[in-house]
């Protein structure tokens, strides 16, 4: 197998607007890019038999995700004309509100950034050791389901 | 043989990580039906293996000293 440089996905708790907006402003360089894409998943209030979501605690098989994350990636490259893609998943607790995934894929034209970044959402949910457990208000939990 | 399981998600909630000292087990679909067995809670639930780090896709031989992680369904993003 080549050399493989397995990149960190995870952050501890919620991915900030601020390094989103830092990650971003990064980019001001690299002026043969013509389109980004960017998705970003927000923990969200749902309410179930009365009780309302107050955050979600994420844990993972790291070793694996990171991993699978790293095939997807090299997937995702010899598919799209991509100039770059950056992803970030939160770990630990994140709250009502805040954001715990950030996909920010870049290239020349916007189409393959909008398509790569709905490719790697869609696999990252499907493929990645990651589990989401739901506390409610009142501190009960329920394990998240992907639907 | 000895083998270390680890646990993920809702199913930490009744299989602790242990290190199990079993014998005459030899690959992931007779280990399957030993946890099923001593944990009945997995029966009804939908789960996949990882035997040293590699998510377990068809029955493979299981070596002394490995490690099994049981993980539920994924639900990240």
């Amino acid at each position: 197998m080549s050399e493989k440089k397995i990149k960190n996905i995870f952050v501890k708790g919620p991915i900030e607007p601020a390094f989103i907006a830092d990650s971003i402003a990064k980019h001001s360089s690299k002026t043969a890019i013509g389109g980004h894409s960017i998705f970003m998943g927000q923990v969200r209030k749902d309410e179930i038999d009365g009780k309302f979501v107050a955050a979600i605690e994420y844990t993972a098989y790291e070793e694996i995700a990171l991993d699978k994350m790293h095939q997807i990636r090299e997937d995702i490259f010899e598919k799209y004309p991509l100039h770059c893609m950056h992803i970030y998943h939160s770990l630990g607790t994140v709250k009502t509100g805040e954001i715990c995934l950030f996909v920010f894929t870049s290239s020349a034209h916007r189409k393959p950034a909008i398509a790569a970044c709905d490719e790697v959402v869609d696999r990252l949910k499907a493929e990645l050791p990651i589990w989401g457990k739901e506390i409610f208000e009142d501190k009960t939990h329920q394990w998240k389901e992907n639907s | 043989m000895e083998i270390e399981i680890i646990s993920f998600g809702q199913i930490t909630e009744f299989i602790n990580n242990q290190k199990i000292e079993v014998d005459g087990i030899t690959d992931t679909d007779a280990f399957k039906q030993y946890l099923e067995d001593r944990f009945p809670a997995l029966k009804g639930l939908k789960y996949k293996l990882a035997l040293n780090k590699n998510i377990v896709q068809q029955n493979t031989e299981i070596t002394n000293q490995a490690t099994i992680a049981i993980m539920p369904p994924f639900s990240g993003g």
